[in-house]
């Protein structure tokens, strides 16, 4: 048997192949930011476990509010550990679908079929006389199903709705009407389910419009500033947004109920990527309703239908 | 731990020495170092494979316990202690599952049947006090539940199940099946339900003649048990003795006496006369003054049958929307001496007993489904549209189906088991004859409870009532709406060809949270559009209402394609929901339904889908005269033309020889589907289909025809059940134990036994199953047969003496099971049970008994049963196994590669010593020494060696040294290009140059040899 006399190119060459020969099955092609950090929950009723969660917030504290399927609103460390758990008064005609913190440190809840807005402390206690709305209907301060609430820097609150009636109704800080704006429909400042708000440091208000695919940018008064998004599988398109959030630094971070994935714009609607694809595996989502970002720049996707938590980092 | 399953190929591991030696030698050219590591891995990669053979597994022990809850809810145990069991399992799961150990644990209730009421899982799940599981608590059955928590167990814990039972079982055999868990490693832990032998008055049966006549008294017997607890002082039960007489509607009280009862067994009885011929049920009840008296009440009654032969009956079932449209009829066969009985079709017949005073039943124009709203919508469900069938298939009840706009196909009753009865198909395969429908449905039952199933279930009766012809599509949501089959076809498919397609796919549907109506109704609008063939066009939505509403544009498109969309509302969201919906049916013309309770559900689906279904009626103009096509009793008699008819609904003549097509219309010009009177006969019984009305509507005309009266009341008596003398044959039939005997006496004219040569027999059960009845002949004129009976509920006897005879029927009720006989607990078996030792571990352990309930009302604690835990750890340690021998072979195949590698290849470092000296020179700035150096200093070293060598040589033969010897061209001069490799061939320079100085030894050798030579010469010299 002869024996074959290596030189240096050859064995680097070799030893190159080697090394992808091993590496070619299963590590190809997926970024860093496809592995989440963190995947956590499972189904089921009992404290900590999750019945199809579609409502997330997060406190100054990094502690997570969660509202599930059975409209059991559960607290959470920044680890997914379980803290508490309290329930809202009725649920029989469905139940919440938005969460948010208040400036006062309030968690308020869109109580989506009761047609309002409920106000809890951090420990869940109800605080019955905060409450807005309550009253199924058209005019000013009744709303029909309440989808969620964000407060910009002077303490108003905005609350939006969809039914007949999609519309943003924004009330001062004593929680008295103010104006409203919107209707159902596809032109520009209407609205298909206004899913989610955020507001940002120069009181505008983003919305999801889910059912229009798209991100309508509002200024106090209801006056349309910017809108992008049409319906879509490609990068920079949309299906049916139900949750955004704002970094801070120049970046809206959209949550695809439709796509069942993440997408990074820049604050004018320049697609920067997406993370995430239909599964249930780690890293895929299965009908995500909401993200929030943590005080350490993490992102948290609510994978309802995989009635779970993943965490990634950018 | 590592395991082989064919420890056998382990043997082959005697090869490796052969390996060994084989390969020291065949490899001896590779040096000692590659050698040693090439047989080093040609080892291991044998090793490996032989591992692979032998199947290696990889163990895995662990500690982990799951426990079953096996709780009795049996109607045995009273109600109060089976809540308690689930306080129990609660309480235990709670404070003895351990979560550090990940312990599971389950619940499996069980009566005759078992069923999971918590699957077993690592965390403290709290049932409910009232269990979920639908169960026949009517029996125990130990056994089952057993064998459901092993086929629950998971593979990989230690296992137990504790049984909380009275332990009275009454069908299968518990301690067989414990025998059997024991031996594959189950520990029993078992708590005896205590039960207070109380006194408890059972009503054991009601006794009647076997042949009870028209006129002629006869005794009827209760018998009635107080079965007292032996040690307890023997009291008198007082109470009241109920007997009831039932026919039909009508119900009679015979005697309602107050008694008492001392301890044993008592009979009653009662002398009673039947004058009027029917089917009579008997019902016999005690209530006692006490309620408290009586230990068990479900075995306080008991009902018998008897029927007595007289006029035939006809009982008429009419649309509860329309009643009166057969008035005129009813009338006309009354005054032709028949005994019509009416029935609204919203309060139908629930057992197949009441439909045995009839001997025909009329269906007049009845649709499958009524109603205009969730709530009231009412229809023939499938177990009565079965009990009507059998009624005629198997005990020879007449059936027949007057037509009208609401009959046959165009009443919803396609593809069901009546229309298997019926001489004609009510699906139309020619487009000729009848246009087609289209139906979309889009699915989001959204947040109902057990949403999917519900879909399913809708989805299935709305595509059982199309016909072939029909096209049907189903949108649903799934991140996009989609078509569920034919998405490249537009979404509508034609049912006839795919419909076990359509069915299959429905049965796999999985259906998304769709949050906007818009895209569904979109892809229907446009589905349907492509229709172009279709006479009707129809939308059915089910959703909670939350979606975002459609746009105003899908909506027109709806409209301008003449779509109706009707809307269900299932769990909406309060008002909001509703009235979106709502809007979308009034925008479109269809229509909106409400649904709180999803049993409504396929009712309204079967409601709608007849929408399709209009086409199917015909109404020709002018009207056309129904033509004769065969003589039959029906017509028999009848002289003239029939009067002409505007309208019958088409249907399609059976593909059968037994088929007699009576009247046909002569439009359309399809004879097949122009049937207006058909009949055959269906087993034992007859139908008849007349797919015109009687007079309402088409046949108008019909009702001032002189011969009206005699043709309806020709073709009600032909299809009714035969009647004859049967006073001659007398059945009689007993239940014993899980068993029924029928005894048949026959007797001939003169009352001589009468010997047949074929009698047979058939049972229907309380769940409509058929229950072969074999009878023998045992004696001259008896005839005995018998049948399992161990269901509680009415049996149906029928006996067909022989041919030409009329069908004897008769009843027999077998009123309450084995459960409410037992009373007290079975604890020799429960301690047999537990006293069994697991293989591997210990015998189970026998808890306290279930605690008394305080009397306080307070929930009661279970300190005493809690000694013992149940997650104990006196079981044999779970081996979980992991086949690892594919990653074996993939090992071998890595190291093989070694192997080869190591043979074939030689790796040189030599080169690392130049990239290091360019290196140092570029990156850290050392000066290169010249370039010559290293080569010339080892060539002078290499030189002052071998001149040292033939130094020593020369000096020892006293040569002188040739000079020239070092200077040979090429004789040991390293090439300056191509550094000398290592290993074997490292050699090769040096060995040429010492072949000089070995050629120069040898002339040494030979010299010193011949010296050696002439000195010894000298010596011997």
């Amino acid at each position: 048997m002869a024996a074959v006399a290596l030189g240096r190119r050859e064995f680097c060459r070799g030893a190159l192949g080697l090394v992808a020969a091993t590496c070619v099955s299963g590590c190809v092609g997926e970024a860093a930011a496809s592995v989440p950090e963190k995947v956590w929950g499972q189904v089921g009723i009992t404290d900590g476990r999750f019945q199809k969660p579609r409502a997330i917030t997060i406190d100054e504290e990094d502690q997570l509010y969660i509202v599930d399927m059975t409209a059991r609103i559960q607290v959470f460390d920044r680890d997914g550990n379980f803290i508490r758990v309290w329930q809202t008064p009725v649920h029989d005609n469905g139940r919440p679908t938005g969460l948010s913190i208040t400036h006062d440190g309030l968690v308020a809840v869109a109580d989506t079929h009761y047609y309002r807005v409920l106000f809890y402390t951090k420990l869940g206690e109800l605080q019955e006389d905060l409450t807005i709305g309550g009253t199924m209907g058209q005019g000013p301060g009744e709303f029909g199903f309440v989808t969620d609430v964000a407060q910009d820097a002077a303490g108003n609150y905005y609350v939006s709705e969809y039914g007949e009636f999609d519309r943003i109704q924004k009330f001062s800080t004593e929680r008295k009407y103010l104006l409203q704006w919107g209707g159902h429909g596809g032109e520009p400042g209407k609205f298909a389910r206004p899913q989610s708000m955020a507001v940002d440091g120069d009181r505008l208000i983003w919305i999801t419009d889910a059912c229009n695919h798209r991100i309508q940018v509002f200024d106090e008064v209801g006056k349309l500033v910017k809108m992008w998004g049409e319906q879509g599988t490609a990068p920079g398109q949309l299906s049916y947004p139900y949750s955004g959030w704002l970094d801070g630094q120049g970046h809206l971070y959209v949550c695809e109920f439709g796509n069942h994935r993440v997408q990074k714009f820049t604050l004018d609607g320049k697609s920067l990527g997406t993370w995430g694809s239909e599964g249930r595996g780690p890293g895929q989502l299965f009908n995500p309703w909401a993200i929030v970002m943590d005080s350490l720049g993490r992102i948290d996707v609510l994978d309802s239908n995989n009635h779970r938590v993943q965490r990634f980092v950018l | 731990m590592l395991a082989f399953n064919n420890a056998w190929y382990l043997l082959l591991l005697g090869l490796l020495p052969f390996v060994w030696w084989f390969s020291f030698g065949s490899l001896s050219g590779l040096g000692r170092w590659r050698r040693a590591a090439a047989i080093g891995l040609r080892t291991l990669v044998m090793v490996l494979l032989i591992g692979a053979l032998a199947e290696t597994q990889y163990q895995r022990v662990n500690d982990r316990v799951t426990v079953i809850y096996l709780l009795d809810q049996s109607l045995s145990i009273p109600e109060a202690r089976r809540t308690e069991m689930i306080r129990y399992a609660n309480a235990s799961i709670h404070a003895q599952r351990r979560d550090d150990k990940e312990d599971r644990a389950g619940v499996i209730v069980f009566g005759k049947n078992a069923e999971v009421e918590a699957p077993p899982v690592d965390f403290s799940i709290q049932l409910a006090p009232k269990i979920e599981s639908l169960l026949d608590p009517n029996y125990t059955n130990l056994a089952g539940a057993m064998q459901r928590a092993m086929s629950l167990f998971p593979h990989d814990t230690a296992k137990r199940v504790v049984l909380v039972t009275d332990g009275n079982e009454n069908v299968g055999n518990a301690l067989e099946e414990a025998r059997t868990m024991a031996d594959a490693g189950v520990s029993i832990d078992v708590m005896p339900v205590p039960l207070v032998h109380r006194t408890d008055i059972a009503v054991e049966k009601v006794a009647l003649p076997a042949d009870v006549r028209r006129g002629q008294p006869f005794e009827l017997r209760v018998v009635l048990s107080d079965g007292a607890p032996a040690d307890a002082k023997a009291t008198d039960v007082a109470g009241h003795l109920r007997i009831v007489r039932k026919a039909g509607e009508r119900q009679e009280t015979l005697s309602d006496q107050p008694i008492k009862l001392e301890p044993g067994k008592r009979v009653f009885s009662l002398r009673e006369e039947i004058d009027v011929p029917d089917f009579y049920t008997y019902e016999a009840r005690f209530v006692p003054d006490d309620p408290n008296a009586d230990a068990i009440t479900q075995n306080d009654d008991a009902t018998a049958f008897t029927h007595v032969q007289g006029k035939g009956q006809v009982l008429l079932i009419e649309d509860w929307e329309n009643p009166g449209e057969f008035d005129y009829l009813i009338e006309r066969l009354r005054k032709s001496g028949l005994e019509i009985v009416v029935e609204p079709s919203n309060r139908l017949f629930t057992s197949l007993p009441e439909l045995q005073r009839y001997d025909t039943i009329i269906l007049a124009n009845v649709p499958r489904t009524s109603g205009e709203d969730a709530s009231d919508v009412s229809s023939f469900s499938d177990d009565q549209i079965k009990m009507l069938v059998r009624n005629t298939e198997e005990l020879g009840c007449g059936l027949v189906m007057l037509g009208g706009a609401n009959s046959y196909g165009a009443g919803g009753w396609t593809n069901t088991d009546l229309e298997k009865a019926m001489p004609v198909d009510f699906q139309i395969k020619s487009t000729k004859v009848v246009p087609v429908g289209a139906l979309v449905l889009n699915m989001h039952a959204g947040e109902i409870a057990q949403a999917n199933f519900w879909q399913k279930v809708i989805a299935e009766e709305a595509l059982k009532a199309l016909g072939p012809r029909d096209y049907c599509g189903l949108t649903s949501w799934n991140g996009t709406s989609q078509w569920l089959w034919g998405q490249s076809q537009g979404g509508l498919l034609h049912v006839g060809p795919n419909r076990q397609m359509m069915l299959s796919k429905i049965d796999k549907m999985n259906v998304g949270d769709m949050p906007d109506f818009e895209p569904g109704m979109k892809q229907a609008a446009i589905g349907l559009a492509a229709i172009t063939d279709a006479a009707i066009k129809h939308m059915i939505v089910i959703s909670d209402g939350d979606p975002s509403p459609p746009t105003a544009a899908t909506m027109a498109a709806l409209k301008a394609g003449q779509v109706k969309v009707t809307t269900v509302a299932v769990g909406s969201h309060g008002l909001l929901g509703s009235q979106l919906m709502q809007d979308i049916a009034t925008q479109t013309g269809g229509k909106y339904y409400v649904v709180n309770n999803a049993n409504a559900l396929p009712k309204i689906y079967q409601r709608e889908a007849r929408r399709i279904a209009r086409p199917l009626v015909y109404e020709p103009q002018p009207p056309v005269e129904p033509l004769v096509k065969m003589q039959h009793e029906i017509v028999q008699g009848l002289s003239g033309a029939f009067p002409p008819i505007s309208g019958f609904v088409l249907t399609s003549v059976k593909d059968s020889s037994l088929v007699e097509v009576v009247l046909q219309s002569p439009k359309p010009t399809e004879p097949e589907n122009a049937t207006v009177l058909a009949a055959w006969t269906y087993g034992l019984g007859k139908a008849v289909a007349f797919t015109t009305d009687a007079g309402k509507r088409w046949a108008s005309a019909w009702t001032t025809w002189d011969q009206y009266d005699r043709f309806f009341s020709q073709m009600i008596r032909w299809s009714m059940r035969p009647t004859g003398d049967t006073g001659k044959f007398s059945v009689a039939a007993d239940v014993e134990g899980n068993k029924t005997r029928v005894v048949v006496t026959a007797l001939d004219q003169e009352d001589q036994f009468l010997n047949l040569q074929t009698m047979s027999g058939a049972v229907l059960g309380p769940d409509m199953e058929s229950i072969p009845l074999n009878i023998q002949q045992t004696a001259p004129g008896r005839y005995v047969g018998e049948f399992d009976s161990t269901k509680a509920g009415s049996y149906m006897i029928m006996v067909t003496p022989g041919a030409g005879q009329a069908m004897i029927r008769t009843g027999v009720s077998v009123g309450y099971s084995d459960e409410f006989r037992e009373r007290e607990t079975n604890t020799p078996l429960l301690e047999s049970i537990a006293k069994l030792t697991a293989k591997g571990g210990k015998a189970g352990e026998l808890l306290a008994p279930l605690p008394d309930l305080p009397k306080n009302g307070a929930n009661p604690t279970f300190d005493a049963q809690l000694t013992v835990d149940p997650f104990r750890r006196d079981l044999p340690r779970a081996v979980a196994s992991q086949d690892i021998w594919p990653w074996l072979v993939m090992m071998g195949s890595c190291l093989f590669f070694a192997d080869v590698f190591v043979r074939r290849v030689q790796i040189s470092l030599e080169w690392l010593a130049p990239v290091w000296a360019r290196f140092a020179e570029t990156v850290l700035r050392r000066k290169r020494p010249v370039a010559t150096a290293p080569t010339m200093e080892r060539l002078r070293s290499r030189k002052a060696d071998i001149e040292r060598t033939i130094e020593t040589r020369r000096a020892a033969t006293r040569f002188e040294p040739d000079p020239t010897i070092a200077a040979e061209p090429g004789a040991a001069q390293p090439t300056a290009t191509r550094p000398a490799a290592i290993g074997p061939t490292s050699g090769t320079a040096p060995k040429q140059e010492a072949d000089q100085p070995e050629a120069e030894s040898y002339t040494e050798r030979l010299l010193k040899a011949k010296k050696q030579v002439w000195k010894d010469r000298d010596k011997e010299k």
